[in-house]
């Protein structure tokens, strides 16, 4: 499972930046369609979730998110084999 | 459920400002919920007047939006009307302790069976940062601008001396622990209340070089101390000084009677 970042409801906070213990994320250099610089997941392989499927470990992201941008996503195969 | 069948999705994005930590409290209170699997009708939502007391306008369910301070008096109404009911008071540390302290006090020694969850920013965030009960000593608010020079509330340790069921307080930072919190306080039976020291980048922190809501958390992480782990260092004292340390953890977990068993109220329906 991978973590994605929803362009429509990110307000830029760079929480997860900060909480994430395995650095998965980094800050936004763009602006999105509402206004904010959105964070970017740039090294989802290194997520404690990364190729697993069942069980979430870490979670620290979705539950320290403030607007709800954050979700798990299912990794295409050649994302699992990196 | 999912997060948006919890909450209204045609609400989203919400008012909060960047970084606001009443997000975060969302995100546990769905979590605890949906892992207990209540149900979302036989629960009813109060809140006050303030940004955490607007929680329970974004849930999909019934909620009361009461009048400032007065939201534990409306939940005991309801509770007493319809005792089949589970009640949810979101609300803010002026709404709770300020405006509505005496409802606070007799709610916790009625020992009502509710959850209040009061999401403490140390601030008045809505009307323009001005200093409430919980701002910390020598912190700069609008109205404080040579620093605050009263003591805070413990809103956590009123509670348990007013009789409380179940008294936790933690912070935005440590969400598991929170989620934790929220799960048993929905279970208690009696009046169980959950204080959350929570960030206001824009109206507290921009005024104490804290702007960055990643600067108010690493205060908390800091600044946190564990209730157990207080007592065995001999810091037992409650540090009324919010810079000097944050006393988080489970403050009491007792068995008193509540209100609705010792009058014998009859559940109907």
């Amino acid at each position: 499972m991978k973590p994605v970042v929803d362009p429509k409801l990110c307000k830029g906070c760079n929480i997860c930046v900060y909480i994430c213990p395995k650095k998965c994320y980094s800050r936004g250099t763009d602006i999105s369609d509402i206004g904010y610089f959105d964070a970017i997941v740039d090294a989802h392989e290194k997520c404690y979730n990364h190729n697993r499927s069942g069980k979430l470990l870490c979670e620290l992201c979705i539950l320290s998110c403030p607007d709800q941008a954050i979700s798990w996503h299912p990794e295409t195969e050649e994302e699992q084999s990196r | 459920m999912e997060l948006f069948d919890f909450y209204r999705k045609d609400r989203w994005p919400h008012v909060f400002c960047p970084g606001c930590g009443n997000g975060t409290v969302m995100n546990c209170f769905y979590r605890a919920f949906n892992d207990l699997g209540l149900p979302l009708d036989r629960t009813a939502f109060v809140g006050g007047i303030g940004c955490s007391s607007r929680i329970p306008l974004y849930i999909n369910s019934d909620a009361l939006h009461t009048t400032h301070g007065r939201a534990i008096a409306f939940a005991t109404g309801l509770k007493l009307a319809s005792p089949e009911l589970k009640v949810v008071v979101f609300t803010g540390d002026g709404d709770l302790g300020a405006i509505g302290g005496n409802h606070f006090i007799n709610g916790c020694r009625r020992n009502l069976d509710m959850t209040v969850i009061c999401i403490n920013n140390n601030i008045y965030g809505m009307t323009g940062g001005q200093a409430s009960i919980t701002t910390p000593h020598d912190f700069l608010s609008t109205t404080t601008p040579s620093g605050n020079k009263e003591y805070p509330f413990d809103l956590a340790e009123i509670a348990v001396a007013a009789g409380a069921n179940y008294v936790a307080r933690w912070t935005t930072r440590q969400v598991h622990e929170l989620t934790k919190s929220i799960k048993t306080a929905l279970q208690k039976k009696g009046f169980a209340f959950v204080e959350i020291v929570s960030q206001c980048p824009i109206n507290f922190g921009r005024r104490n070089k804290m702007p960055d809501p990643t600067q108010l958390l690493d205060w908390f992480k800091e600044s946190s101390v564990r209730r157990d782990k207080a007592r065995t260092a001999a810091v037992d004292h409650v540090d009324l000084n919010l810079a000097g340390q944050i006393t988080v953890g489970e403050f009491v977990d007792r068995n008193r009677e509540s209100y609705e068993e010792l009058i014998g109220v009859v559940k109907h329906g």
